[in-house]
């Protein structure tokens, strides 16, 4: 079990409602599960805890056995975070962005050059690997965003919509990159808003409202689960209702 | 150790690119040190060293009016104009040239001073040996001066007091001269009586002779004390010493900057996902700005000791003792950080902090002697300037610079910069901890 996370519920200060309660999720490796959920459904906080941002009110989380909260130097190892944000310096170039997160983990020398320019030839971003962030298109940004997380060769990859506001062309090639990793053995939590993107890379999904995860299982399970929903779309409009959030 | 030199490798990275930022902690204070240290060497120049022009007046024509302006021509420390572009000036004349500023001191001597000042002397001794006569004196002549009304306190009063004193010789001479005139005839006068017949024959000299010289000879003087220092301090070196202070801690402008943008871009969310304590990061950024306050000293000390000198200022000393320069940069730069740090935690938005930030450092400035010595500040801004940091490190570096401190002459300054460095850290940490306890409501 790459990802054991049991029991999580977390309250913040001033709060009333949790905001997340009694969320359990497992990943084997190399399986990509979808966490869905409207604005505010608990999507961001359920990450926040199983990647070491927040401390959970109670509950636990094992990365790769190694208990996160306990152990948490020694879990983040196998951890990689793609923010929903561009988490990289704009003034430094990419390859220097790599190189610093790089040596975090403690990687250096050949080892370091050597995965940073795979992962920059994966991302598609080898030519432009000597050019500022700054410099980069909307999605550029988000392929350096992706090679960032994947440069230490996480068993873990946490991601939070990591395809918005990019065109057809780089989403698909973030998606393709996604499988190919999947295949590799790593596994990956995927949290979007785009239901195909989920239908297409997910083997599993969990659908999250009000901090409780409400339904969850293969894309095919939930839309032959539910009468009348062709497509995963309507499967979460029909869990989670039309109202709008704020 | 790896992660802790690739943070300050990479902040050092940051700021290099960082173009504006450079502007700010390199060339602003290097700016700074030359304009003030020779606008201060300029003034006291006028002050006291060289000539400053004064416009003069004479409306006597005679010999008191040519005494003076020879007297103040002689002093060295003015040059008289008695014309101004190539035309002879009136008072009326100088006087608005003065108020315009474009002259700041105008002398007037009245037409008449010196018969006026000769009859007053006359009559005084006169007085003085046969007793008040009843008669109305002559009124009391008076040497005009105008000032530029931006001139005020001590300035205004030491060129006033300057030329009473030099009256007041004038006017001991010439009692002095009357009297060595007066008291021989008046002694003969008194014999002739006492022996009912003439001492001498008329025309020739009186029996008793008196020097005017005595007059002219002091009884008693001032002299300045000779320091027991071996340089004597310079405005290089106070200003040296000041403006690195004050770049230093301008440091908070980029620290503080880098922290937010970070807190803003969200690569603070991938920095706490590292397997590397963000205490590691902090020491690394720490790490980073302190070297960047170093290499902030290092030029503005060489743009005082091989800049300043071509433009005609005096080569910056740095005292005699460096390993106490040394520890005291540091301690001024570990309390630079430490305040950037703060700030940078506290701080809500990049635009707070550039607000908030180079403020705060000027008040702290001004409060700590960086643009006004403390001396000359009101007692209770003199009282609140033992609160400011920056006059903590100025303190520090002038009792090194100029009065050849030591390490243990400092203990005092360091001791208090360490405790401003604790406790600016204590309130980040406090900071990031409550922020921490908040973020997951609005990001990670």
């Amino acid at each position: 079990m790459i990802l054991l996370a049991n029991g999580l519920t977390k309250t913040y200060p001033g709060a009333r409602t949790p905001a997340l309660s009694d969320f359990s999720l497992s990943l084997e490796a190399g399986e990509i599960v979808g966490l869905l959920g409207p604005n505010g459904a608990g999507k961001t906080t359920a990450i926040s805890l199983m990647t070491g941002l927040l401390a959970p009110d109670s509950g636990t989380v094992h990365i790769c056995g190694i208990d996160l909260f306990k152990r948490s130097r020694q879990a983040r190892q196998w951890i990689g975070l793609v923010p929903q944000h561009i988490a990289l310096y704009p003034n430094l170039t990419a390859a220097e962005n790599l190189s610093y997160l790089g040596r975090m983990y403690r990687l250096s020398g050949r080892v370091l050059k050597e995965r940073i320019n795979i992962c920059l030839e994966i991302v598609g971003l080898s030519s432009n690997a000597r050019i500022r962030v700054a410099a980069y298109s909307g999605g550029m940004k988000r392929r350096a965003n992706l090679a960032a997380a994947m440069l230490h060769e996480p068993r873990m990859l946490f991601l939070d919509e990591p395809t918005i506001g990019i065109d057809p062309q780089s989403r698909n090639m973030i998606l393709d990159r996604l499988s190919d990793l999947s295949r590799s053995g790593t596994s990956m939590l995927y949290t979007t808003h785009y239901m195909e993107e989920a239908e297409k890379i997910c083997s599993r999904v969990a659908i999250i409202d009000e901090g409780r995860i409400i339904s969850q299982g293969s894309p095919e399970e939930l839309i032959n689960g539910h009468p009348g929903c062709d497509h995963l779309g309507a499967v979460f409009l029909q869990l989670t209702g039309k109202e709008l959030r704020d | 150790m790896i992660p802790l030199l690739a943070t300050m490798f990479k902040e050092l990275l940051l700021l290099v690119r960082d173009r504006s930022g450079l502007l700010v902690l390199f060339v602003m204070p290097a700016v700074l040190v030359v304009v003030v240290s020779l606008v201060q060497e300029n003034v006291l120049k006028a002050t006291g060293e060289t000539t400053m022009d004064i416009l003069f007046v004479d409306q006597d024509h005679q010999n008191f009016g040519k005494r003076i302006q020879k007297e103040l021509e002689e002093s060295g420390a003015v040059k008289l104009l008695t014309t101004v572009d190539g035309q002879a000036i009136d008072a009326e004349q100088a006087q608005a040239l003065v108020e315009k500023g474009r002259y700041q001191i105008c002398i007037v001597i009245p037409s008449g001073t010196t018969e006026a000042v000769h009859q007053r002397a006359m009559d005084q001794i006169s007085d003085a040996i046969s007793g008040p006569s009843g008669v109305e004196k002559a009124a009391l002549p008076h040497l005009v001066v105008y000032f530029d009304p931006l001139i005020q306190g001590a300035f205004r009063s030491s060129v006033l007091n300057a030329l009473r004193q030099m009256l007041l010789v004038m006017e001991l001479e010439m009692k002095a001269r009357i009297l060595a005139e007066t008291l021989p005839v008046q002694f003969n006068l008194l014999l002739e009586a006492l022996t009912g017949r003439p001492l001498t024959n008329p025309g020739s000299a009186p029996l008793f002779q008196m020097d005017a010289g005595w007059g002219t000879r002091r009884l008693m003087d001032v002299v300045a004390g000779q320091s027991r220092l071996k340089k004597l301090p310079t405005s290089v070196q106070h200003n040296v010493s000041a403006w690195a202070v004050f770049g230093m801690f301008f440091i908070v402008l980029p620290l503080g900057g880098v922290i937010i943008r970070e807190r803003q871009d969200g690569t603070f969310v991938r920095l706490r996902t590292l397997p590397v304590p963000y205490l590691t990061i902090l020491l690394g950024k720490l790490m980073a700005y302190v070297a960047v306050c170093w290499g902030q000293f290092l030029f503005i000390v060489l743009v005082g000791k091989l800049g300043l000198p071509l433009l005609g200022a005096p080569v910056l000393t740095l005292g005699s003792d460096p390993v106490a320069l040394i520890v005291v940069v540091t301690f001024i730069a570990l309390a630079a950080c430490g305040y950037g740090i703060m700030l940078g935690t506290l701080a809500r938005t990049f635009e707070q902090a550039s607000m908030f930030g180079p403020v705060s450092v000027v008040c702290a400035a001004a409060l700590g002697g960086i643009m006004v010595p403390v001396y000359v500040m009101p007692h209770l801004m003199q009282k609140i300037s033992l609160f400011s940091p920056l006059a903590w490190g100025l303190n520090a570096l002038v009792e090194i610079f100029v009065r050849e401190g030591t390490l243990r002459s400092v203990l005092p300054e360091l001791g208090y910069l360490t405790a401003f460095f604790a406790v600016t850290l204590i309130i980040a940490w406090a900071a990031f901890r409550r922020r921490d306890y908040q973020m997951g409501a609005t990001a990670y």
